[in-house]
């Protein structure tokens, strides 16, 4: 069942740069998780996600960037479901 | 902070909320202020394990597809920008990093 997920988590994982990906449902319920991103990031992930949508509720949910010094982490969401990455700064 | 290009509304904020200047479309709006404060408090707590505990985030963005909000923290303040995006793609919420 988690066949087509785990592929595009693997696609994920091959772009250079990448050290982690983690792909949740809205409870906030982990689906996959690759590399250096931990199972226990998807609450924090989705709830980062579902605060970042109060800002303008009316307009389709925005991509979140976390930044570091060195990494990045991307989040996003699309319908019910949110992915984040971890990245290196190029 | 008007100074910025392309900046349609900016928020300078204290670490627990509170608006100390404003201006644009984010004027006096502590609506969003208290929703960026839940945001940054939310943000430390991502993953330890890709984020050591001494790599504080220091810039949040997040983008819509016409405008993002950029979020800095410096001096113990908290300072949130609302800037257009002027080079409409096609690639919906992109990013430029």
């Amino acid at each position: 069942m988690e066949k087509d997920l785990d592929k595009v988590v693997d696609e994920i994982m091959a772009t250079p740069q990448i050290n982690g990906c983690i792909v949740a449902d809205h409870q906030g319920l982990c689906l996959a998780a690759k590399g250096t991103a931990h199972v226990d990031s998807a609450g924090i992930i989705v709830a980062l996600s579902e605060q970042a949508c109060k800002i303008q509720p009316n307009l389709k949910p925005p991509t979140i960037c976390l930044e570091t010094d060195k990494k990045l982490c991307l989040v996003q969401r699309h319908g019910t479901i949110t992915g984040a990455i971890f990245k290196l700064k190029p | 902070m008007e100074k910025i290009p392309d900046q349609i509304g900016y928020l300078i904020l204290t670490e627990d909320g509170a608006v100390l200047e404003s201006g644009g479309e984010l004027e006096n709006d502590e609506r969003i202020a208290t929703i960026i404060i839940d945001l940054i408090s939310l943000s430390n707590t991502v993953d330890p394990l890709a984020f050591g505990p001494n790599e504080n985030f220091k810039k949040i963005s997040i983008t819509y597809d016409d405008h993002w909000y950029v979020i800095c923290m410096s001096n113990k303040k908290i300072y949130v920008i609302k800037r257009l995006i002027q080079n409409n793609t096609d690639e919906g919420n992109a990013i430029a990093v």
